[in-house]
């Protein structure tokens, strides 16, 4: 298996944000005044019912969208009210991105995806990034394979080895497994699991309580406010317990 | 649901697909519109250019046949037409008129502008106020009035004035000096198109034709009581050819030389005026179908793209069970609307362009009469066209979405079906660069039928604008070709047309010779002449034949890489002529040129070799040694003199110095030909640049249509790139590379295709249009970089008017979309 350095966690600082749209003539509040923090190399689940907010958290933290209120920062740094150029450069250097739908370039090959990670974040030698990425998902035999020829799974995985291709130290994880059957799911999981035991943050979004059982840490959503936060009820799982 | 309600909320849903899509809708309509308004306004100018010639020579009553005698032979007042009045078939002849036919030179200057051009002068009945019109030949005054009965006033030719911008009621002089007044602008149907003495078309800033009664005619070219020229129309279904044979006959018999027959058909300007209407039409045809079928594979690609993206909501029509046809019914609806708008504005841009084109065809051509009524089977056709490719294009993705199961229709994420044959193939194609480097390519390569046709669509833009400007490249490179060559060693050089055949020894020339602003003078013979080969049955070509001094003479053919003491063996004859017969160098051809024999003119055949070719384009150029004179009988003679300005002179003095010397009939500057071409190129200008114009919109159109919906499809590809903290200048690279891609197929199929196209217009339109002339074919610099203007330029650049989109877009929420 290829080697690459692996990249270290980040810590998060969300204080008393709030999210609110305009909808016609009302307002929507999607987030109302959250704050919580996130120490590096942990295994984070957001946890929340459709509309509870947690994408939008994800959003924030990831400098995809900015707060109504309140501040978000990563290793110090304020992200929000941060120009679009600023956020594009700290998404390019501390977070990375998988997606329920995964967003593969369908142009591209896995390996050309994967690579695609160290581009954008500007990683000196993208190829060994790209190579070592892909072995640690297992896919090092289907890196000339475009997504269509690749499996629900594969595809997500080549996903992950994007993420990890960028060498940022966040990993932002939008449902990941909504896609996916449960076997399927729980490699997924277990992929993103070994990458926060490696020293990065993971934060996964998710419905799906079941999941929440291997985070070292679930942080609840309803109606865009913490109503729980702290280890898994019942103790944490391993991958193997799962089932839904 | 009742049915109606089901058909109200069907077309509300279709109006809200409208409101949506306007833009795209508009603009795609656009593309169509300027597609079929090209084709409508062109294709409208045949049916009226043969409406407009057929008025305008009936109501002039144009001769049926012309008797010319013999450049300087003349014959008494009357006798032409007693011997028409005495041929078998007299008693079809409708109307004879004698007329008097001299080539002179004018001086029609203005304290600002010096205008020293060839004249013709016209005498004829009939042209003075009161007087009946004459009934052949009939003029046209389109402005001021006809001169009084009796004075020698006369009429000038209205393109001429108007080229120089002369005053409807002014004077200008004769070669001689005598000063002649004009009281209007006028055209005979003769004069509809200006052939200039040496041949050139639309030659109106090169002739000036005055139009004189008889006698005030034969008073002012010193022609007292003698005319040259016979004009006849004939009965209804009299034979001309045989009623033209009778006439030479009977003008033989009066002594003359065989005078020239040409029969209404034969006639430069009518054969001009009607045959060109076929050609000229083909090439309209030509230009409009592929700026037509330009604008159908646009809106075929564009718009089944655009229908393409509710193949999922067709699917889950399936699913719910409504019948096929239905689900056809809003993205046919779509095709509808944009074929609509495309046919509407289509109407509006071909009555524009049929208006602009109706002002050039005014201005190039005169006539009396000019029909333009609306065409409407020419506008249906074009409505054909403007409608089906919009409707058959979003058939298509209908039909390939219902042919699958609607859960396959339904589908999407990774499940969704990807038919990009051509690049799984290329899967293992390693390409340098980043990822990103790599994408545009990539992504050509996914869609490489969507590419293909995007490029076949401009690229058919780019032909029709290849073909319009390379035919402008290819008459200047064939003028400049012919202008190189005959003001090769004095580009001052002037060829003086003597009045008649005369003496080498006649003091007139001497008196040429003896001018202060003369420097050197050479005098020469040009006879017109045919040649063909052994044996042909074709017809010969027609020559101007010039026998020239070759070894001492001011001006000699380039005869390269045959020698010019070789070139004295025999005839020198043009490429296009050698083309034409089939012939090269120390092949024999058979010349048939006049004779003076015991005083008198007959035509006599001589076997003679080519010697060498020349370059000029005109086919009609020949050249013989001077030593070959004594086979015409005219070994003294001259009738053309070379000459060129002293130092300290140049064309324009010796011009004026020889325009008032006895037995000079012309003077005119080597050069003016090119110059007269130039100024005919000119005057097209405005049409090339209204169909340059309308393919570069087109083109424009196109890139902006594909690069938005381009980027529409990408959306999502978009957004994980802008995630991904990509800034947003090199994704828009990334369209732009994309789209340069397939802009540089564009401007590759179209430099080919129009290459290929206007290699057949020059070598099956101009064969037909220009028989004399070998039009050199030639793409300039300018028509290279239009097309890969029109091709890259407007493809590559249209990405960036979407750069703010692709700035504002809702990152997050486009990443979240099921689609």
């Amino acid at each position: 298996m290829a080697t690459t350095n692996l990249p270290r966690g980040s810590r998060i600082d969300l204080e008393h944000v709030s999210k609110r749209y305009r909808v016609g003539s009302g307002e929507v509040t999607a987030l109302d005044d959250v704050s919580l923090q996130v120490d590096d190399a942990a295994f984070v689940v957001i946890l929340g019912a459709s509309g509870s907010g947690k994408t939008t958290l994800l959003n924030i933290i990831g400098a995809l969208d900015t707060c109504t209120e309140g501040t978000a920062r990563v290793d110090g740094a304020v992200v929000t009210g941060a120009s679009a150029r600023r956020r594009a450069a700290f998404r390019r250097h501390s977070v990375s991105f998988i997606f329920q739908t995964f967003n593969l370039f369908p142009g591209l090959t896995a390996f050309e995806n994967v690579r695609f990670g160290a581009d954008a974040s500007r990683r000196s030698h993208p190829d060994d990034a790209a190579s070592a990425a892909i072995e640690r998902v297992g896919l090092g035999d289907r890196r000339d394979h475009f997504p269509h020829q690749l499996s629900g799974g594969e595809q997500q995985r080549v996903a992950i080895a994007r993420a990890l291709a960028t060498g940022n130290p966040i990993l932002l994880a939008d449902e990941p497994t909504g896609e996916l059957d449960f076997r399927t799911g729980v490699q997924i999981l277990a992929a993103l699991e070994e990458q926060a035991r490696n020293g990065m943050t993971v934060l996964v979004v998710t419905h799906n309580r079941e999941i929440s059982r291997i985070a070292d840490r679930v942080i609840e959503l309803s109606s865009g406010r913490i109503v729980s936060d702290g280890p898994p009820r019942g103790g944490r799982a391993s991958i193997g317990d799962l089932q839904w | 649901m009742s049915d109606r309600t089901a058909r109200t909320i069907w077309w509300r849903w279709a109006w809200r697909d409208l409101h949506h899509h306007a833009a795209q809708i508009v603009s795609i309509g656009l593309v169509v519109a300027i597609g079929t308004g090209l084709f409508a306004g062109l294709s409208s100018t045949g049916t009226w250019r043969r409406l407009s010639n057929d008025a305008s020579f009936a109501a002039l009553h144009i001769h049926d046949l012309r008797v010319a005698l013999q450049l300087g032979t003349f014959a008494p007042d009357g006798a032409l037409l007693d011997a028409a009045r005495s041929i078998a078939h007299a008693d079809q002849l409708d109307t004879v008129a004698e007329r008097l036919v001299i080539d002179s030179q004018v001086d029609a200057s203005s304290d600002s502008d010096t205008v020293l051009v060839g004249a013709r002068i016209v005498g004829a009945s009939g042209l003075a106020s009161g007087a009946g019109a004459a009934p052949v030949d009939t003029l046209w005054v389109a402005d001021g009035s006809r001169p009084a009965a009796g004075s020698d006033d006369a009429l000038l030719e209205v393109k001429f004035a108007r080229y120089y911008g002369l005053p409807v009621d002014g004077s200008l002089t004769v070669a001689g000096g005598a000063a002649v007044r004009y009281r209007g602008l006028a055209v005979a149907p003769d004069d509809f198109s200006i052939v200039a003495q040496e041949g050139s078309v639309l030659a109106e800033a090169d002739l000036a034709t005055l139009y004189l009664d008889l006698p005030a005619a034969q008073r002012l070219t010193g022609r007292t009581g003698v005319v040259n020229d016979l004009v006849v129309t004939l009965r209804p279904g009299a034979d001309a050819t045989t009623i033209g044979a009778e006439l030479v006959a009977a003008v033989d018999a009066l002594g003359m030389v065989s005078p020239t027959v040409t029969t209404r058909d034969q006639t430069e300007v009518y054969r001009m005026l009607y045959d060109d209407i076929d050609t000229d039409q083909q090439m309209w045809n030509i230009l409009s179908v592929l700026v037509l079928g330009a604008a159908a594979l646009a809106a075929v690609n564009l718009i089944s793209r655009a229908a393409e993206a509710q193949r999922r909501e067709i699917g889950i029509g399936m699913a719910l069970g409504l019948p096929r046809w239905k689900l056809g019914v809003r993205p046919a609806l779509i095709g509808l609307e944009v074929g609509l708008v495309g046919v509407l504005a289509g109407i509006g841009i071909g009555l524009g362009v049929g208006a602009l084109m109706r002002g050039l065809l005014e201005s190039l051509l005169p006539l009396p009469v000019y029909l333009t009524p609306f065409q409407y089977g020419v506008y249906a056709r074009g409505t054909l066209f403007g409608l089906l490719p919009p409707v058959l294009a979003s058939v298509v993705p209908v039909w390939r979405a219902v042919r699958v199961e609607p859960a396959e229709a339904i589908r999407t994420g990774h499940l969704a079906p990807d038919h990009g044959r051509l690049g799984a193939w290329t899967a293992r194609l390693r390409l340098p660069g980043s990822s990103m480097a790599q994408m545009p390519v990539r992504n050509v390569l996914r869609r490489p039928r969507r590419a293909l046709l995007t490029a076949l669509g401009v690229g058919a833009a780019i032909t029709a604008l290849v073909a319009v400007l390379g035919m402008l490249d290819s008459f200047t490179a064939t003028i400049d070709q012919g202008v190189k060559e005959v003001t090769k060693g004095d580009p001052d050089r002037v060829t003086v047309t003597l009045a008649g055949l005369t003496s080498r020894a006649d003091p007139n020339l001497a008196a040429i010779a003896d001018s202060a602003v003369v420097g050197a003078v050479d005098t020469g013979l040009r006879v017109p002449a045919t040649v063909t080969t052994p044996g042909a049955t074709g017809e010969p070509i027609d020559l101007l034949l010039e026998v020239i001094a070759f070894r001492d003479a001011l001006w000699t053919p380039t005869t390269a890489p045959v020698t010019t003491a070789a070139a004295t063996s025999g005839l020198v004859i043009a490429r296009k002529a050698a083309d034409d017969l089939g012939v090269g160098v120390g092949d024999t051809v058979v010349l048939r040129h006049p004779r003076l024999l015991d005083g008198r003119y007959s035509m006599a055949e001589t076997t003679m070799v080519v010697s060498a070719i020349h370059p000029d384009p005109i086919r009609s150029l020949a050249y013989l040694d001077s030593q070959f004179a004594t086979r015409f009988g005219m070994d003294q003679l001259a009738n053309i003199a070379q000459v060129v300005p002293a130092e300290g002179f140049d064309r324009s003095d010796l011009q004026r110095a020889l325009f008032g010397l006895q037995g000079v009939s012309s003077a005119q500057p080597v050069a003016r030909l090119g110059e007269v071409f130039d100024d005919v190129l000119d005057r097209f200008t405005g049409f090339l640049v209204l169909t340059a114009g309308a393919v570069l919109a087109l083109g424009v159109l196109i890139g902006l249509n594909t690069t938005r919906i381009g980027v529409e499809e990408r959306r999502r590809e978009h957004a994980t790139m802008l995630a991904f903290g990509v800034p947003v200048w090199r994704v828009v690279a990334g369209v732009v590379v994309e789209a340069a891609i397939v802009g540089i197929g564009a401007t590759v199929v179209g430099l080919g295709a129009g290459y290929l196209t206007l290699r057949w217009v020059l070598d099956a339109l101009a064969q037909r249009t220009l028989p004399d002339i070998g039009v050199v074919l030639s793409m300039g610099g300018l028509t290279v970089s239009l097309a890969a203007a029109v091709g890259i330029a407007a493809l590559t650049l249209s990405p960036l008017l979407l750069w703010p989109r692709i700035a504002r877009m809702d990152i997050s929420d486009t990443l979240r979309l099921m689609e």
